[in-house]
C-alpha cells in the first residue's frame, strides 16, 4: 500500500460496476463536449476562414455609398497608393477588384453577372476558386475571361467559348465587349461559379470607363479573429470617404452564428459538466457513506480529518484521472480525425450558401490541445471539488459516531 | 502508576438538540500499568460509551478522562487522532479489518500513519505475526480468513505500534466459545509479556474470568469494582 492514493485506488474497485458506470458517465460527458465544441468550432471556422471561397475578405473596403448604391462611380481612385502602406500584419494578402454588374451573354442565351476586374496573381492569393481551374488557364490577354462551372453550363461555353459582356458605365451609357472563354473554375459555392465573370483589372475599367482606382480592397488575413483590431487601425489610417468593414459587418448573419455557437456550446458544456458533477458526487456520497463505519476505524486508529480527505479525494482523483484520460483519448483523437479527414454531410451539394458565407458540406472538426486541454482540466477539477463534499461530512463525525453507522 | 483515570464522567446524548437518555452517569474509574481489566454489564449499561471516551472517539458531556496522563479534554480531533495513533489500541466487536488491505496492510495501518517506513513495518508486522500463529496470512485479504483469524489480526493491529493501553470492546462476540478463549489467552499473554494494558468490554463469563478485575457497570455508573468471582 502507498499510501492514501494507493487505499484509493483499491477502494475504487470494491464496486467494480459503480465505478465503471461513472467512470463511462464522465469519460463520455467529457468526450462530447470535446467533440462538439471542435466541432462548431470546425464548422463556423471553415466559414470563416473559407470566406475567400465567396470573393469575400476578413476586411473590405469601398468608396462611401458604393455598397448602398452599387454605383461604378463611385471608386477609390487613389487606391493603389495607399494599398501599399495599410498597417497589416506579416502574411495579409491584399487584392483590388473593379466591380460591375451586367449581363452574360452567349449564343444560348444570357444570364445576369457580376464582372470583377482582378489582378489575377493577387485573385489568385486571395481567391480559393482561382486555384481549382477544371478547364484551361488564367487569361493572358485583355479579351480573355475566367468563368465558373455553373455559368458555363448554363451558357454552353467552353474554353476558345465567345461571350459578350454588357457593363453600365461610370457616364451612364452602356457598355459592351465581345471576349473568349480562357479558363473555367471550379467553386464550392454554386452562385459564385454561376455569377461571377472575372477579367482583368485594366479591361473592367477600359470596359465601365474607370480612368483608374478600383471599387474593393480586399483583405485576407491570417486570422480572421484579427479582423476586428486590425480594421480599427486602418480607418484611422485611410480617413473619411472610405468604409472599411470586417467579415462579421459584411456577414452578421456569421458573426451571430458565432456568437450563438459560443453560447450553445457553453450551455452544453455547462449540462454536461453538471450531470458530470451529479455523477461523481452520487458515487462518491455512496461508495463513501456506506463506508462510514470503516472511515470511524480508520479515525480511531489515529488516522487525522486530513487523511480521511486524503482517502476519499484519491478516489475521486482516480476515477477522474481514469475517465478524463479516457473521455480526453476518444475526444481528442475523433476530433483530431475529423480535423482532417472530415466528414460529408448529406444535404446533396458541396457548400451551404448562407448570407453570403460559404459553408462546406465537408464538415472539419476544429483540433485545438487548448481546448482540449481546458475542457479535461475543468472536469478534472470539478471531479475533485465534488469529492471534498462526501469527505467532509465524513470527517464531521466523531469517531464514536461514525462507528455506531451501519 | 495510573494509565487511564476516569473522574467523575457523564455523557448524555442529545437528539435533536435536547439532552436524552444519560449513558454515563458520574463514572470514575483508574486503571494501573499492566493491568488486564474488564468491563462488564449487560447490554446498554455504558460499557462501549466508556470504552469511547477513554479512547478519545467520543467527549464527555463533564468530568475528566486521562490517558497516560495526559487530559482528553480541551484536545483538538487532530490532538485526539495523535493520541490514539501513538498510545491507544482498539480491537473492535466485528473485527473491522479494511477489506482492500492484506492482513499485512492492516496491522500495520497504524505503523503507516506514524511514518514507519515500508520494510521496518513489514518486519514488525511479521514478528507480531509469527508470534500469533498468523505467519502464513501476512498477505491474505481479511474476507479469506476465518472470523478467530481476524480477530487476531485486528490483535495485532492494536498491538504492533506497541501503545499505553488497548480498548477492546467485545472482542470475542463473534467468536466461538474456543476461538474466543484462545484468543483471550492470547491478550493475556500479550498483556504479560509486553506490558500492556488491556481494557475490554463483555457480559462472557468465560472472558471475565480471565481477567485481573472486573468493572460492573449498570445504567451508567460503576456499581461494583473488583477481581472476578471464582
Amino acid at each position: 500500500m502507498s499510501g492514501a492514493l494507493g487505499l484509493g485506488w483499491r477502494n475504487i474497485w470494491r464496486n467494480r460496476r459503480r465505478t465503471l458506470i461513472s467512470m463511462s458517465a464522465i469519460g463520455i460527458g467529457l468526450f462530447l463536449v470535446i467533440f462538439y465544441s471542435g466541432l462548431m468550432a470546425g464548422m463556423l471556422g471553415d466559414a470563416k476562414n473559407q470566406l475567400d471561397d465567396g470573393g469575400l475578405g476578413h476586411i473590405e473596403m469601398f468608396a462611401d455609398g458604393y455598397r448602398l448604391k452599387h454605383d461604378v462611380a463611385l471608386s477609390m481612385p487613389e487606391v493603389d497608393a495607399w494599398r501599399a502602406k495599410l498597417t497589416l500584419p506579416p502574411g495579409s494578402e491584399v487584392g483590388t477588384r473593379v466591380l460591375a454588374r451586367g449581363l452574360a451573354t452567349s449564343a444560348r442565351g444570357n444570364e445576369p453577372v457580376q464582372v470583377m476586374g482582378v489582378d489575377w496573381q493577387d485573385e489568385t492569393r486571395l481567391s480559393s476558386h482561382f486555384r481549382h481551374i477544371r478547364a484551361g488557364a488564367l487569361p493572358e490577354d485583355a479579351q480573355g475571361v475566367l468563368i465558373g462551372e455553373q455559368l458555363a453550363e448554363r451558357l454552353g461555353l467552353k474554353v476558345g467559348s465567345k461571350l459578350r459582356l454588357m457593363v453600365q458605365r461610370t457616364d451612364g451609357e452602356m457598355g459592351a465587349d465581345l471576349f473568349r472563354v480562357r479558363g473555367i473554375f471550379h467553386s464550392i459555392g454554386a452562385s459564385i461559379g454561376l455569377r461571377q465573370v472575372y477579367v482583368s483589372q485594366q479591361t473592367a475599367r477600359d470596359l465601365i470607363g474607370l480612368e483608374k482606382g478600383a471599387h474593393q480592397l480586399v483583405i485576407q488575413l491570417p486570422r480572421p479573429e484579427q479582423a476586428d483590431a486590425v480594421a480599427a487601425t486602418l480607418r484611422g489610417e485611410v480617413g473619411a470617404g472610405t468604409q472599411v468593414l470586417t467579415w462579421g459587418e459584411l456577414l452578421p448573419v456569421l458573426k451571430r452564428m458565432d456568437a450563438l455557437t459560443d453560447s450553445v456550446v457553453f450551455a452544453l458544456a455547462g449540462f454536461v459538466y453538471l450531470l458530470v458533477g451529479l455523477g461523481v458526487l452520487n458515487t462518491m456520497l455512496m461508495s463513501v457513506l456506506e463506508r462510514t463505519r470503516e472511515f470511524g476505524v480508520l479515525m480511531a486508529l489515529g488516522s487525522r480529518p486530513r487523511r480521511i480527505v486524503q482517502v476519499v479525494l484519491a478516489e475521486s482523483f482516480w476515477i477522474a484521472s481514469v475517465s478524463v484520460l479516457a473521455g480526453a483519448v476518444l475526444g481528442g483523437l475523433l476530433t483530431w480525425h475529423f480535423s482532417s479527414a472530415g466528414f460529408q454531410l448529406n444535404v446533396g451539394t458541396e457548400a451551404i450558401q448562407l448570407e453570403g458565407a460559404t459553408m462546406s458540406t465537408l464538415v472539419k472538426t476544429r483540433f485545438s490541445v487548448g481546448d482540449l486541454f481546458k475542457a479535461s482540466t475543468f472536469v478534472y477539477v470539478m471531479a475533485l471539488v465534488v469529492g471534498l463534499y462526501p469527505a467532509s461530512r465524513i470527517t464531521r463525525l466523531q469517531p464514536a459516531e461514525a462507528l455506531r453507522r451501519a | 502508576m495510573a494509565v487511564v483515570e476516569v473522574e467523575n464522567v457523564t455523557r448524555v446524548y442529545e437528539e435533536r438538540g435536547q439532552p436524552s437518555a444519560a449513558a454515563l452517569r458520574g463514572v470514575s474509574l483508574k486503571v494501573e500499568k499492566g493491568e488486564f481489566m474488564a468491563l462488564a454489564g449487560p447490554s446498554g449499561s455504558g460499557k462501549t460509551t466508556l470504552l469511547n471516551l477513554i479512547g478519545g472517539l467520543d467527549v464527555a458531556t463533564s468530568g475528566k478522562v486521562m490517558v497516560d496522563g495526559r487530559s482528553l479534554s480541551g484536545l483538538s480531533c487532530v490532538e485526539l487522532a495523535d493520541l490514539r495513533r501513538d498510545r491507544i489500541g482498539f480491537i473492535f466487536q466485528a473485527y473491522n479489518l479494511v477489506p482492500v488491505l492484506t492482513a499485512a496492510e492492516n496491522a500495520g495501518y497504524v505503523l503507516e500513519l506514524k511514518g514507519v517506513g515500508a520494510a521496518e513495518r513489514r518486519a514488525k508486522v511479521k514478528a507480531v505475526f509469527e508470534r500469533m500463529g498468523l505467519g502464513a496470512f501476512l498477505d491474505s485479504r481479511p474476507l479469506k480468513m476465518s472470523g478467530g483469524q481476524q480477530q487476531r489480526v485486528a490483535v495485532a493491529r492494536a498491538i504492533v505500534s506497541e501503545p499505553a493501553v488497548v480498548l477492546a470492546d467485545e472482542p470475542t462476540a463473534n467468536l466461538d466459545q474456543a476461538t474466543g478463549a484462545a484468543l483471550m489467552d492470547l491478550m493475556r499473554e500479550l498483556n504479560r509479556e509486553r506490558g500492556i494494558t488491556f481494557i475490554f468490554s463483555t457480559h462472557d463469563p468465560m472472558v471475565l474470568g480471565r481477567a485481573d478485575r472486573v468493572v460492573r457497570l449498570i445504567d451508567g455508573q460503576v456499581v461494583a469494582n473488583a477481581p472476578p468471582a471464582q
